[in-house]
C-alpha cells in the first residue's frame, strides 16, 4: 500500500494512503483521500469487482430470486410464492434423514480423508528410493475426473461382469455366482461412494499437510530427540501442532467440496429408487431432473447453502484452527 | 478483529465453492436467428437413441441444405438423460430450439410454447400420419407435437433356458409366467427367470406393463391416476414374482439396458424387450436361441405398452415457420423417413412408412401388437411429473408395500 504517490505532493511524506478504521486521528483529510484513492484503484480493482459480481454474486442472486418464484416444469416463471418453495423443502418427509445422512457424509469423507492423509504425508517425507515415483502416484487420483474414478468403481461392482463382484464371489466372501448388488441397495452403495470420495479426496489432502511437513523446522525436531522425546510425543508434541494451519485449509476445502460433491453420489446411488441414499447435493439434483423443479431446487440451495456456512463457522469457532500455535 | 475476518474469509470460500452449482443453470450459446445473408437457421435439439443417431441426423440435414440453401440448420444432440433439463434450461433462458424431439409435451403446450402440428407440415404430410398416433398427440383437440417414431414391447424368450427348466411353451398369463420364470430361476449358477428392470432409467415402462396388464391405468388427458384400485393388481404381482426368487437380485434399482445386456448374454430366462433389442442380439450374441412373443398379462389378453416420441416446434419468433415446415416436409417425404427409422430399429408412425416397412421380418412380431398398443397419458401436462415420480419412487415395491408407493407416487404427481 506504499505508494509513491508523486502526483500529491501536499500529503508527500504523510502516513500511507488509506485511512484504517482504527486509525486515531480522523482528520479532515483523510476521508477525501480515501476515498480518491479508491475512485484511482478502480480501473485496476474493476474487472476483478466485475468478474466476483458476474460469477459469485449474480448467481447467487437469481438462486435467491428463484427460490420465490413458482416456475412452470418447462421454466417459465409464473410469479412470486413467497416462502413456498421452503416450506415444501421442510415440509419433505425425507428431508430430516437425508441432513443427517449429509453430516455423516461430510464428517466420515472428511475425518477418513485427513486421517489418511496424515500418514500418507508422514510416509512421503520420509526420503525413500523411489519416493518421486510413490509421490506422483498419489497425484493420480487427483488428476482423473471424479466421474470416471467413481465409473470404474462403479462398473466393478456390478453384478454379473463386475471385477469386484466377480473377486468377491471367486474368494468365496459373497456366494451368489452373479455377485451381490453393492451399487443397487441404498446403505451399500452409500458406504462405497464414502470410500471413493475418500478416495479422491487424498491427493489435495495429502499434497497440503506434505507442504506443512516441510516447513517444520529439522532444530525442533532434533531439540525433541535431545530432550528425549519418542517417535509418538515427537508426533503429538511438535509436529501435529505446527501442522495446524495446512490442516486448517485442508480441512475447510475438503468439508466445503465434500458437502458440495454431487458426481459420485449421482454415479453410485442413481438407480436407487427412493430417498434412502440420497444427501442434500442429489436431492437438489432429484428436484430438478425428475420433478423438473428449479423453484424448489433453488429453495434447497439456499438452505445447502446456509448449513455449508454454519458448518464452517462452527468449526472455525470450536477449532480455532487458524489460531497460531 | 483479526479472527472475525478469518472467519468472513472462510464464509466468502464456502460461498464461491457452493455457488458453482448454482450457476449451473444458465445455458451459453448465442441464439442463432437470422444472419445477414437473408439465411434462416433452425436449431434442432434431438436426443441421442442410438450411436447413429448424430451421424444419421446430419445425414438428413447435409440433404436438406442442399434442397433449401438458404436455410441452415444447427444439430444439438443430446442423451436422454439430460435433455430434458438441457430444454428447460434453454426455455427459460429464453432460447428454445425451433424443432425439438423428445416425449412430454403437454406442458410446453400449455404453456403456449408450441405451434400445432398442422400449422408446421404440409396437409399432404399431415394426412400421411397415422390417425391413432396424431390423436395420441392432441391437447384438447389440437395435435401440438409430430408423432415422430413409435415403438412397441414384447416379451423376449430365451428358448434354452426354458427348455432347460422344463417350460415347454412361452407363457401367455402371470400365473404361467411366474410358474415359468421361477423354474428358471431355480437353475441356478446366477440365471434369472425374470428380469424385470424397476430403477430409474425406465421405471415407468417396466411400470406400466404390469399394471396396465391388470387392467390399471396411468389416467387420461385431464387426470393422472396412479393410486387407484385397478392399478393394485400389477403391483402386487410384481411384489409376487420378487418374494418368490423369481426375478433377478435387486430388481429395484436395476436399469433396462444394462439388464438387457444381461439378457443378450444368454443368463435371463424372459424380459421385455423393443424392436432394437433384435438389432442388439444380432450385433452381440446371434448364437443366443430366442423368440419374441406377446407379453403375458393378468388374464392373458392381448396387451402392448406403445411408445411414440414426438416432434415440436417452438413458436420463438414467429418467422420461421417456413423454414420449419420445409424441413419437416423434408423429413416426413418416405425416402428420408424410412431409412432413419429403419436404422434406429423403430416403428414408422406414417401409413406411407408402414406400407414399406411391412415385409421386414425382424419387426412383424411388433407390428402385429401394434394395434392393442396402449400409451402413456403423456397429453397430460402432469405427466412428465408422474414419470419422474415412476423413475424415482417405483423401485421401492421391492421393499415396501404397494399401497404405500402407488400411494406415494401419486402424492408427488399431485404436489408437482
Amino acid at each position: 500500500m506504499s505508494t509513491t504517490s508523486d502526483a500529491s505532493p501536499v500529503e508527500a511524506g504523510a502516513a500511507p494512503s488509506r485511512p484504517r478504521p482504527s486509525g486515531r486521528e480522523p482528520s479532515s483529510g483523510r476521508p477525501r483521500q480515501g476515498w480518491r484513492d479508491t475512485v484511482a484503484a478502480l480501473p485496476w480493482i474493476g474487472p476483478a469487482l466485475l468478474l466476483i459480481f458476474g460469477v459469485v454474486l449474480f448467481p447467487a442472486i437469481v438462486m435467491f430470486i428463484n427460490s420465490t418464484r413458482d416456475i412452470s416444469i418447462s421454466g417459465i416463471d409464473k410469479g412470486s410464492v413467497g416462502l413456498d418453495n421452503y416450506v415444501e423443502v421442510f415440509s419433505f418427509p425425507y428431508f430430516w434423514p437425508i441432513f443427517v445422512r449429509t453430516i455423516v457424509w461430510v464428517v466420515v469423507v472428511v475425518g477418513a480423508t485427513v486421517v489418511i492423509s496424515l500418514g500418507l504425508a508422514q510416509i512421503l517425507n520420509k526420503a525413500f528410493p523411489g519416493r518421486r515415483i510413490v509421490r506422483l502416484a498419489v497425484i493420480i487420483p487427483w488428476a482423473a475426473s471424479v466421474v470416471m474414478t467413481t465409473m470404474v468403481v462403479y462398473y466393478g461392482l456390478e453384478p454379473y461382469f463386475g471385477i469386484i463382484n466377480t473377486f468377491l464371489v471367486d474368494v468365496g466372501l459373497v456366494d451368489t455366482p452373479e455377485g451381490y448388488g453393492w451399487t443397487r441397495n441404498p446403505d451399500t452403495a452409500f458406504a462405497w461412494s464414502i470410500v471413493v470420495a475418500v478416495f479422491v479426496s487424498l491427493p489435495f489432502t495429502t499434497y497440503t499437510i506434505l507442504a506443512g511437513l516441510q516447513t517444520v523446522p529439522g532444530e525442533v525436531l532434533e531439540a525433541a530427540k535431545m530432550d528425549g522425546a519418542g517417535p509418538a510425543r515427537t508426533y503429538f508434541g511438535v509436529v501435529l501442532p505446527q501442522l495446524r494451519s495446512a490442516l486448517a485449509v485442508a480441512v475447510l476445502i475438503n468439508i466445503i467440496n465434500v458437502f458440495n460433491s454431487l458426481p459420485i453420489l449421482k454415479v453410485m446411488t442413481g438407480s436407487i429408487p427412493g430417498y434412502d441414499a440420497d444427501t442434500i447435493m442429489t436431492l437438489i439434483f432429484k428436484y430438478i431432473q425428475n420433478q423438473h423443479k428449479v423453484d424448489v431446487a433453488s429453495a434447497l440451495s439456499v438452505v445447502a447453502f446456509i448449513i455449508v456456512i454454519v458448518i464452517v463457522a462452527v468449526y472455525v469457532r470450536v477449532v480455532k484452527p487458524m489460531k497460531e500455535v | 478483529m483479526k479472527k472475525s475476518l478469518r472467519l468472513g474469509a472462510a464464509v466468502a470460500l464456502a460461498a464461491t465453492a457452493s455457488l458453482t452449482l448454482a450457476s449451473c443453470g444458465f445455458g451459453g450459446g448465442n441464439g442463432g436467428g437470422d444472419d445477414a445473408a437473408g439465411k434462416t437457421t433452425l436449431d434442432l435439439l434431438v436426443p441421442s437413441y442410438s450411436d447413429n443417431t448424430q451421424g444419421l441426423w446430419e445425414d438428413v440435414i447435409s440433404g436438406f441444405e442442399e434442397e433449401n440453401p438458404d436455410i441452415t440448420v444447427n444439430l444439438e444432440v443430446q442423451s436422454w438423460d439430460n435433455l430434458e433439463s438441457v430444454i428447460a434450461t434453454k426455455i427459460q433462458g429464453g432460447e428454445a430450439p425451433d424443432i425439438y424431439n423428445g416425449g412430454p409435451f403437454a406442458g410446453f403446450a400449455a404453456d403456449g410454447l408450441l405451434y400445432p402440428a398442422e400449422e408446421v407440415v404440409s396437409a399432404d404430410t399431415y394426412s400421411d400420419f397415422q390417425e391413432s398416433f396424431l390423436a395420441n398427440a392432441e391437447v384438447e383437440g389440437t395435435a401440438y407435437a409430430l408423432p415422430f417414431i413409435a415403438s412397441a414391447r414384447a416379451l423376449f424368450v430365451n428358448n434354452a433356458l426354458l427348455e432347460q427348466a422344463g417350460v415347454t411353451a412361452p407363457p401367455t398369463n402371470w400365473d404361467e409366467l411366474l410358474d415359468a420364470a421361477t423354474k428358471v430361476s431355480a437353475l441356478g449358477g446366477g440365471i434369472a427367470g425374470y428380469g424385470m428392470p424397476l430403477g430409474s432409467e425406465e421405471a415407468q415402462a417396466e411400470a406400466a406393463v404390469w399394471l396396465w396388464g391388470g387392467g390399471g391405468t396411468f389416467g387420461d388427458e385431464s387426470e393422472i391416476t396412479i393410486d387407484d384400485p385397478s392399478n393394485l393388481p400389477g403391483a402386487e404381482q410384481i411384489k409376487k414374482m420378487i418374494d418368490a426368487g423369481a426375478t433377478q437380485a435387486d430388481p429395484g434399482s436395476t436399469d433396462r439396458s444394462p439388464l438387457m445386456d444381461i439378457f443378450v448374454q444368454g443368463q435371463i430366462g424372459m424380459q421385455v424387450g423393443l424392436p432394437p433389442t433384435v438389432g442388439q442380439i444380432e450385433e452381440n450374441n446371434p448364437e443366443l436361441d430366442y423368440s419374441i412373443v406377446p407379453i403375458p398379462t393378468q388374464d392373458g389378453g392381448p396387451f402392448t405398452l406403445g411408445v411414440m416420441d414426438q416432434l415440436m416446434a417452438f413458436q420463438n419468433d414467429g418467422d420461421k415457420q417456413e423454414a420449419i415446415t420445409a424441413f419437416l416436409d423434408y423429413f416426413y417425404s418416405a425416402d428420408v423417413y424410412v431409412p432413419w427409422v429403419q436404422a434406429e430399429g423403430f416403428l414408422p408412425v406414417t401409413k406411407s412408412g408402414a406400407e414399406q416397412l411391412s415385409g421386414e421380418e425382424a419387426l412383424a412380431p411388433f407390428l402385429e401388437v401394434l394395434p392393442d398398443a396402449q400409451f402413456y397419458p403423456s397429453t397430460n401436462p402432469k405427466w412428465s411429473a408422474a414419470d419422474g415420480a415412476f423413475k424415482a419412487l417405483f423401485g421401492q415395491l421391492q421393499t415396501k408395500p404397494a399401497q404405500d408407493v402407488l400411494t406415494e407416487i401419486q402424492a408427488q404427481v399431485d404436489a408437482g
